[in-house]
């Protein structure tokens, strides 16, 4: 196979930023996601819980509260804006000012048509949601207290708000009060205020809040009569979920652990029901903020980056691999740019992009060694972008000597100059404000020109002028036009063929030479996370977000030999049930058979020669085959030779023959540097 | 004492009134000496008098003390105004451009009173005196006398300023003091504490410390390689 001598990087100090809210949309079995620093990301549970888009954020955004009208997102925040996302553009589609200050918490109704918000100044506002934006409708009841939560009745006449010691019930046609509840009376020695972080309303006229003590309580909205209440912990409870049967509540504390409720009848076959705690979960170290409940799973998002998909067994059909707990920290995307010949990293973070050259060593050694440096990695640059965007995209080309970067409103290419110990950057003026919006960028194998994935499934060709310019070329369009960005590229070594994908999942391969379209991949039904044009036979290798894999030969516009096979036998079962997509893939030029990809937890070489292995044979059997004699590993071998030493993988790229670079991110590094968790008393520490 | 009181050949009947402990116990027994009323009366008298001669002259010592002060007030300020000849000739002068600096010098400010403007025209007019005279660098118009700072109203917008009150309070409520919150490294090392192997804590070496000496170890270093590679060429040169 091949001995590598490996960069193992741990200076890419991405912390991810922690999940604020979360927005289940039944309709399409998709999860809106927004985090706390302003970034909104969509998830699409069918294909394969693959992070399909994601609108980066901004500095001054903050969002606070995420709903579905139908097929629009809507989030609110801080800022007192209801800001509608354009998720085929990946970018704020509109906002209208709520009028009220800060935003607190916003919430849909039933039918999608109308939408109410909590504002800091303790008043709901009612929004018309309109083809085109969002209508001011009526100002409802204003008191003094800020409205930290909200909820719609099923039926869309009463609003139940949250705020600070107490509750309030909303008739929506009057806009009066018709109740008010103080959440405080039953607390003994009361020296604090209770806030009520979270409210729902069911439709039997049952108010569920959760508040700050840690206490679950069911009112009867009619009489302002308090039904049941449970203290689940010490520690505040901060978000709450209903499913849509409303027979199981999902609640989410400050401690990290997420509690489900259901409504059970008290005794076998009696026709009284109870909410009763039942399943206590513990999956994320620090506050859960935001739960959501889909009709089969638990889903809930902490500060600690992590989105943590629980199905439940009792809703599952297959108790198979789709029953499996689901945990996402790390983004579905590369952040990492590698100029191999110049051996360069280029690391992309929210607001700023950091340049590194890799260190090298002059020493030898056997498998599991670990070898000296003689140079040590250096920090060469750091770019910040100007402005409280953040970075889209960004990449560095093979010869390290330019660097691209684009937010929502600005382009910026920068031409690096090394001398003998220093860099010099030069930022290149007047570049075309045509490349707007850009979501990839990929620079070609010779450096001399740029490819700029843009909106509605176009790609931009820019060429690059030697002293320091760059001029527009041309813009590919698909023959049939889309509505979607495009948000993966991929260019052959020779400069002949580009492939695009766009969010309709359309793969389109352009020939360069002449500017033109060439063919269209045939449709999957799955989302495309990665792929790569082989530099020898030209082959396209992409990736699925169900973890299949395809090759399809661009000449010949068809799939190859290799890859019909491989659909006739089937992937094995432990390549299937991967978690993680795979986010990059790469060849190698000494060995044409070869396909290097790697997804967060592993890292693979497919060797196209070797016999594929089917479901009996073990898939990772790297570990026994460095055992086994020379002669009793032949019958052994298989194409797979999966690599699980280096976790969890940001990065993985082939140097050259002998070397390569291994990116982690180990998420112990992460944990220590995120905000505070609550303190658990363990008995004998 | 420089002064006795007239009754003082009656006064010793007034003494062991005032005799100390250690006597009162030898005529504890015997009954207490008669007094004349006369005799009496004459001593509170000389002492009354006494009392009222000490007051007085305190007062006087006071008095003494403010017209001393006053004078000396009365000498400073003369001291700080110009001489007579200089004033007159300026009260001659027009008196235009200073007070309408001294209009400027207050747009925003709601001062009543003319005769705070008259006082900042004379202190101005000083002021300019000065400089012609001492050539002093002082600055017309860029004085900022009163409580008031100008501010760009584009950063002091309402919304940010009520977008920092969430904040404040969303971050109040929950690292605040009744949160509860314990150290990243003390809630990952329970973990380790409770093992049954027993690992050392997360950050047991915190990557903070010494930095300052590891950075200066590295630019030692970088000087010292760069002489070394000096020397070097200068070796082989010559």
């Amino acid at each position: 196979m091949g001995e590598f001598e490996v960069h193992r990087v741990r200076f890419f100090g991405l912390v991810p930023a922690g999940v604020r809210c979360l927005a289940w949309q039944p309709r399409s079995d998709r999860l809106g996601l927004a985090r706390t620093d302003g970034t909104v990301e969509v998830y699409n549970f069918a294909a394969n819980y693959f992070q399909e888009k994601v609108i980066p954020g901004h500095e001054a955004r903050s969002v606070e509260a995420l709903c579905w009208a139908g097929d629009r997102l809507f989030g609110a925040g801080l800022s007192g804006e209801i800001t509608e996302y354009d998720l085929a553009g990946l970018c704020v589609a509109c906002s209208v000012d709520g009028c009220g200050g800060p935003i607190w918490s916003m919430a849909v109704n039933s039918s999608g048509t109308q939408l109410a918000i909590g504002c800091d100044d303790g008043s709901v506002k009612l929004f018309q949601v309109v083809p085109g934006g969002i209508q001011f409708e009526q100002n409802l009841d204003r008191r003094k207290g800020r409205i930290l939560c909200l909820s719609w009745h099923p039926l869309g006449t009463h609003i139940a708000a949250g705020s600070i010691d107490n509750v309030r019930v909303l008739d929506v046609c009057s806009g009066q009060t018709v109740q008010r509840i103080m959440v405080n009376y039953h607390v003994q020695k009361v020296k604090q205020e209770c806030i009520v972080w979270s409210i729902a309303f069911l439709s039997s006229g049952t108010v569920v809040t959760s508040d700050s003590f840690g206490r679950v309580q069911f009112w009867d909205w009619e009489q302002g009569t308090l039904l049941d209440s449970h203290t689940v912990s010490n520690s505040a409870i901060l978000s709450l979920a209903v499913s849509e049967k409303e027979d199981s509540i999902i609640v989410g504390t400050s401690a990290g652990a997420t509690y489900q409720f259901q409504l059970l009848p008290v005794k076998l076959s009696s026709q009284e029901k109870r909410w009763i705690r039942t399943k206590p979960f513990h999956y994320h170290t620090h506050d859960v903020r935001a739960v959501a409940h889909s009709s089969t799973a638990l889903i809930s998002g902490g500060l600690d980056a992590q989105l943590v998909i629980r199905p439940l067994m009792e809703k599952m059909q297959d108790k198979g691999y789709e029953a499996v707990l689901r945990k996402f920290t790390f983004p579905h995307r590369r952040l990492v740019s590698c100029a191999r010949e110049a051996r360069l990293l280029l690391f992309q973070f929210s607001q700023h992009l950091e340049l590194w050259r890799l260190g090298s060593t002059n020493g030898t050694g056997k498998d599991g060694d670990i070898l000296p440096l003689s140079s040590m990695p250096e920090h060469l640059v750091q770019l910040k972008s100007k402005g409280p965007e953040h970075i889209y995209c960004s990449c560095i080309s093979p010869c390290g000597s330019w660097v691209a970067y684009a937010t929502a409103s600005r382009f910026h290419l920068y031409r690096v100059h090394y001398e003998d110990d220093s860099v010099r950057i030069e930022k290149i003026p007047k570049v075309s404000k045509l490349l707007l919006p850009a979501y990839q960028l990929q620079f070609s194998s010779d450096s001399s020109s740029l490819f700029v994935a843009s909106a509605r499934g176009s790609v931009h060709v820019v060429l690059l002028l030697e002293p320091g310019g760059c001029r527009h070329l041309h813009t590919l369009r698909p023959p049939s036009g889309s509505l979607e960005a495009v948000y993966l590229l991929a260019l052959s070594v020779d400069g002949r063929w580009l492939a695009a994908v766009s969010g309709d999942w359309a793969i389109h391969v352009y020939k360069l030479k002449r500017l033109k379209h060439h063919c269209t991949v045939p449709m999957y039904s799955c989302a495309v996370t990665a792929l790569a044009i082989h530099p020898v036979t030209n082959d396209l290798v992409i990736a699925y977000s169900d973890q299949q894999l395809f090759e399809f030969s661009i000449p010949e516009k068809q799939y190859t030999d290799w890859s019909r096979t491989v659909q006739k036998s089937g992937l094995h079962k432990v390549w299937l049930e991967r978690d993680s997509p795979i986010t990059h893939i790469t060849f190698n030029p000494k060995n044409p058979s070869h396909i290097l990809l790697h997804d967060i937890y592993m890292f693979c070489i497919i060797d196209k020669s070797l016999p594929l292995p089917d479901n009996s044979a073990l898939l990772m059997n790297q570990c026994i085959l460095k055992q086994l004699p020379e002669s009793a590993r032949q019958q052994q071998l298989h194409a797979f030779k999966i690599c699980k030493k280096f976790q969890p993988l940001l990065f993985a790229d082939l140097l050259d023959e002998k070397c390569l670079v291994m990116v982690e991110r180990p998420i112990m590094d992460i944990k220590t540097q995120l905000p505070l968790p609550t303190q658990q008393k363990k008995f004998g520490t | 004492m420089a002064r006795r009181p007239k009754g003082s050949a009656g006064g010793r009947g007034a003494r062991p009134a005032v005799v100390g402990p250690s006597s009162s116990e030898d005529e504890a027994d015997e009954a207490p000496q008669e007094v004349s009323f006369g005799v009496a009366k004459e001593a509170a008298e000389t002492e009354r008098k006494l009392a009222g001669e000490a007051a007085r002259r305190h007062r006087e010592l006071l008095k003494e003390k403010r017209r001393r002060r006053q004078e000396l007030f009365a000498e400073q300020k003369k001291r700080k105004l110009l001489p007579e000849a200089v004033l007159q000739e300026l009260a001659a002068a027009p008196p235009a451009r200073p007070e309408k600096k001294a209009a400027a010098a207050n747009p925003g400010k709601r001062r009543g009173g003319g005769a705070v403007k008259q006082k900042q025209g004379q202190v101005q007019r000083q002021g300019q005196v000065k400089k012609l005279v001492n050539k002093d660098k002082q600055r017309k118009g860029t004085r900022s006398t009163g409580n008031y700072t100008a501010v760009c109203l584009k950063d002091q917008s309402l919304t940010g300023l009520q977008q920092q009150l969430a904040k404040d309070f969303i971050n109040a409520q929950l690292y605040g003091p009744h949160a509860n919150r314990a150290q990243p490294n003390e809630y990952f090392s329970l973990e380790n504490k409770k093992n049954p192997v027993k690992k050392a804590a997360v950050q047991f070496v915190d990557k903070e410390w010494g930095q300052e000496k590891k950075q200066k170890a590295a630019r030692f270093r970088r000087r010292w390689l760069s002489t070394q590679l000096k020397m070097l060429t200068q070796e082989a040169l010559s």
